[in-house]
């Protein structure tokens, strides 16, 4: 069984890159302060929308940037500069996630995903539009 | 409280759905018992076959009870009610039938009811017992997901037969006081962005694809408890084939969705919920080869029975992962947990625990590994100790896995032969089963991160693409060139020969492809040794998609003589090469057409931000973009959608630009989901053009009569003489500021001093319009008089002079009219996708072949043994 021993350890090669290069090379959840002292590192960071603070975006001048203001989990609130264009319903999320990075004062994030009012499950506002 | 009478509520309804509800439950269990005690006694036979029959009759039953429910708007019921309404038209109908998780389990039961009733005909005594012993019991656990009791606080199951005001998130909802609620009630709806016919033939085709996981994985746990390793292989062949079609139809078709009307911007983005299907169609293949070995050669016999029981372990698995909400925000296939986490993590281990005891043949060991399991169970139930009862379980049980095969399983005396086939056909299957591994590694990033308390985000669509190019490459040499191998013994040489002219001609012909795709430019702009690897890894999966696809053809025509009935697995084998071909080229060389016009860049910023790829689009006007003009004429409301038409232009010999074709891209203003963009699609022979709007002003409604003089709000500019101030159809300069008297005229007479600043507005066709907004003090009481320019529509008012910065202050306000409606667009080329498309079906094509021989052959196979 030599020739299938060798196909094993392969095998077993691949595993084990395949999970060090995972654990070295994925980004990683985090909260703006931790960002804040890796610049230039990329992190997912999940929190809010501030609406307290101004929004702007203004497709004439640059239809892929979109600027606002996120409150992380800490409540720590930090201006982003997004590189897309302003989601759809941007303003009804419940939820953010950037993905970009820290370059001088402001969050860059390449991508955004957003958690919107429970999309399927939002029985009770459609009951109380009942009456 | 007193009790309300309410009026004109169909509650036979819900008792006949219950009734039936709970007799598919009791009748799964008790086809289970005796299908069991079959195995042991002949005598029951009857009664199992009879629970089993009552059970589907069952499951029919609860289908049938929700569908008069859906037909008949009975909105007093939750299910009903989420998932319907009067004016959504009947056709409609199956799509919300399954829309809910409820529906989508009852849905996937009922399949393998058919399934199951269908494969109870086909087999022996012998075998009937065990495999519908399984099947029973797997119903038992798809039952319980629609029962809806509690033991305890734990909830088990979530009913489709619960009335609005029984159920826990509506039974608040104050007008059920009103006795007469339904008489106003209308239900919410189906998600219109469901309503496509993809939502009618997508669920069922991946469910039944689901479902037939379970022939294979019944056959080798029913071989486990008869001991017979080797007879089943050969019979459950053609069901394995059935479901790597009928799963690997339902999950491109899932491609096919997100491609045509979903805005993910391809046709594949590794979401966990895509994975999660694929890898059990990966094993599932995998499964398929080795039976192969098995029956043509014998031998495999354990990776057979591990392969056929993982592909179904891991239709539970990702049952799990998209169903338990597990998955978060990693996801964009939002299922909601309807808490059924605890119960859907019991279903997964129960079956690795069945499996995993069966394996253990000694019964000192087996018993210990039971009451183990049950002690873990109930320590981690009642002491909160699940977490490291699954770190003390999940190894116990993979070493006794690694065990059992030493142990029982029956091995070869003799070394396999480097050049044979059933040698490659392994190794193929390993590389499935190990790409199927990475894949699930991957998407359980949420897994573990719950598990080990980690931090790790999902894995990029890049990333994926980057780890399966090379099991891709691998993939395709095996498909290329195992048929060309005998099983046993082979002449290298030989083997070699026949295969140098496909393998030349893809050479040729790969290279000739991928110098114009990847070489010629891409490879001297690439900024990174990773890059340029990627692009060698592309020619060189280029190249052996070739190599398969040729000495396939090859093997087809000269060595089959193009038989037909025999070239199912070459046939497949060419489709699943052109997929993969198609799947690289319209990725790689997918071309973003809407380059971003404005001067900002970001490269600077590093990797990921070099995405520019928005283009604002401003109503009449047009530009360039690629090879085309576009522009944006008109939008249109249809229903709740937003239609925007865009005209796609080319220049003509005359270098006038004339119409190439129009897309009607549309954004959904979909009260329930929000907005979202639908792309449109031109498609062409080698190429499509896709477009979809991110962003875009909804409102259709024209400025109202009353508004029509009116003027928006007025911005104000500070500047100096010299300046400029953008209007949206001008620029505006600030000529020269004249007064009509001294300074010390003005202090002297008491009189009036008029300021005029002196503006040029130059519009798009260099006309200068001159105004004349004054700035006039009486008194030191400051009037400012406004001046208009009628043509252009711009009103501006100058109100200040900063005297000590030397600047002065003009507001300008714009008439309604001259607001021009603007769209920001996203547009692609994904070239040679229909060489994809052409692969599903070829390779549909080439397994239904197959299938249909496997079938053939059992049959001589079986009248030769009557004979």
């Amino acid at each position: 069984m030599k020739k299938l021993h060798i196909v094993g350890i392969i095998i077993i090669a691949v595993a084990i890159g395949v999970i060090f290069s995972s654990l070295k090379n994925t980004t990683t959840y985090a909260n703006f302060d931790e960002a804040m002292a890796n610049p230039g590192k990329e992190f997912h960071v999940v929190g809010k929308l501030n609406k307290d603070m101004p929004q702007l975006y203004e497709p004439t001048v640059n239809p892929d940037e979109f600027k606002f203001t996120m409150l992380d989990n800490n409540g720590l609130s930090k201006n982003v500069v997004l590189h897309k264009s302003k989601p759809q319903d941007f303003d009804k999320s419940e939820q953010l996630v950037l993905i970009g990075q820290i370059h001088g004062e402001e969050f860059h994030a390449n991508d955004i995903l957003m958690k919107c009012p429970s999309k399927y499950n939002d029985a009770k506002s459609q009951l109380n539009q009942v009456q | 409280m007193e009790a309300i009478n309410y009026v004109g509520e169909h509650l036979w309804a819900g008792y006949i759905g219950n009734a039936f509800v709970v007799l598919s439950f009791i009748a799964a269990l008790t086809a289970s018992v005796f299908y069991y005690l079959s195995t042991k006694d002949k005598a029951y036979y009857k009664t199992a076959r009879l629970s089993f029959l009552i059970h589907s009759l069952s499951v029919v039953g609860i289908a049938a009870t929700l569908f008069v429910m859906l037909f008949n708007h009975y909105f007093e019921y939750q299910y009903v009610f989420q998932h319907s309404n009067t004016s959504m038209d009947m056709k409609y109908i199956l799509s919300c039938f399954w829309e809910g998780q409820e529906g989508s389990f009852l849905l996937w039961t009922f399949w393998n009811v058919v399934l199951g009733l269908f494969l109870k005909k086909q087999l022996d005594t012998e075998w009937e017992a065990p495999v519908m012993m399984v099947f029973a019991l797997v119903q038992v656990f798809l039952a319980s997901m629609i029962l809806g009791i509690y033991l305890g606080e734990y909830k088990i199951g979530s009913n489709p037969f619960l009335l609005l005001r029984e159920h826990p998130e509506t039974k608040m909802a104050p007008f059920l006081q009103n006795a007469n609620y339904l008489a106003k009630l209308d239900g919410r709806g189906l998600n219109p962005l469901l309503m496509n016919y993809w939502m009618t033939i997508h669920p069922p085709t991946l469910f039944l694809g689901f479902a037939s996981t379970l022939l294979p994985f019944a056959f080798a746990i029913a071989a486990l408890w008869n001991k017979q390793y080797t007879a089943w292989q050969r019979i459950a062949l053609p069901y394995t084939y059935f479901g790597i079609l009928v799963l690997g139809i339902g999950i491109l078709m899932g491609g096919a969705w997100a491609y045509e009307a979903l805005s993910f911007g391809g046709f594949w983005a590794w979401d966990p919920v895509e994975n999660s299907s694929l890898v059990p169609w990966l094993v599932l293949v995998a499964a398929g080869h080795t039976m192969l070995i098995n029956k043509n050669k014998g031998g495999s016999v354990f990776t057979t029975h591990l392969l056929a029981i993982a592909a179904f372990l891991l239709v539970l698995y990702s049952t799990f992962l998209t169903r338990s909400g597990i998955l978060g925000n990693a996801s964009v296939h939002a299922f909601t947990d309807l808490g059924m986490q605890g119960q859907l993590v019991i279903y997964v281990l129960t079956f690795v625990f069945i499996t995993v005891a069966l394996l253990v043949q000694d019964s000192l060991i087996k018993t210990s590994y039971i009451v183990g399991s049950l002690l873990l169970l109930s320590f981690a139930i009642f002491f909160n100790f699940k977490r490291y009862a699954l770190f003390i379980w999940i190894p116990a049980s993979v070493g006794l896995t690694i065990f059992s095969y030493l142990r029982y399983f029956p091995k070869e005396k003799k070394e396999e032969e480097l050049y044979s086939r059933e040698f490659w056909l392994f190794l193929g299957s390993l590389v499935l089963l190990l790409s199927g591994l990475i894949i699930t590694y991957f998407t359980s990033i949420p897994v573990s991160n719950k598990l080990f308390d980690m931090k790790q985000a999902p894995l990029k669509v890049g990333d994926y693409n980057v780890w399966m190019i090379p099991f891709s490459i691998v993939m395709l040499v095996l498909m290329a060139s195992a048929q060309f191998l005998k099983y046993k013994h082979n002449e290298r040489s030989v083997f070699f020969k026949k295969l140098r002219y496909s393998f030349f001609a893809a050479l040729v012909f790969g290279f000739v492809c991928a110098i114009p795709l990847y070489f010629l430019r891409d490879f001297s702009e690439a900024s990174n040794g990773l890059e340029r690897w990627n692009l060698i890894s592309y020619a060189l999966l280029l190249v052996c998609g070739f190599f398969a696809v040729f000495s396939n053809a090859e093997y087809w025509l000269n060595i089959l003589k193009g038989k037909i009935l025999k070239s199912g697995a070459s046939i497949a084998h060419i489709g699943f090469a052109l997929i993969l071909i198609g799947a690289l080229i319209s990725t790689s060389k997918k071309v973003t057409l809407s380059k971003n016009t404005s001067d900002k860049k970001v490269e600077s910023l590093g990797k990921g931000f070099d995405g520019q790829k928005s283009i604002l689009l401003t109503q009449g006007d047009t530009l360039p973009m690629g090879p085309y003009f576009v522009s944006f004429r008109e939008k249109k409301r249809i229903g709740i959608d937003v239609y925007f038409k865009v005209e796609y232009y080319k220049l003509n010999e005359k270098n006038k630009p004339v119409i190439d074709f129009v897309l009607n891209p549309r954004i959904q203003d979909n009260p329930r989901m929000g907005k979202a963009p639908e792309p449109d699609t031109k498609h062409y022979l080698g190429k499509d053009v896709y477009t979809h709007i991110t962003a875009a002003d909804l409102n259709t409604n024209k400025p109202d009569a009353a508004k029509k003089s009116a003027y928006n709000e007025p911005k104000n500019y500070v500047g100096h003489v010299g300046d400029t101030i953008f209007a949206s159809n001008a620029f505006v300069i600030i000529e020269s500021i004249q007064t009509n008297l001294s300074q010390e005229e003005y202090s002297k007479n008491d009189s009036l001093l008029v300021v005029t600043a002196v503006l040029s507005c130059v519009d798009a066709q260099s006309n200068v319009y001159k105004v004349y907004p004054q700035y006039v003090i009486k008194k030191n009481v400051v009037i400012p008089k406004e001046a208009i320019e009628e043509k252009l529509g711009l009103k501006f008012a100058f109100w200040k002079i900063n005297p000590d910065e030397g600047t002065l202050e003009i507001t300008m306000s714009e008439h309604v009219r001259n607001a021009k409606d603007f769209i920001v667009m996203e547009a692609y080329v994904f070239p040679f996708i229909n060489v994809l498309w052409l692969g599903c079906l070829i390779m549909a094509f080439g397994t239904g072949i197959a299938i249909v021989e496997q079938v053939r052959l059992n049959r001589l196979k079986q009248q030769k043994a009557a004979a």
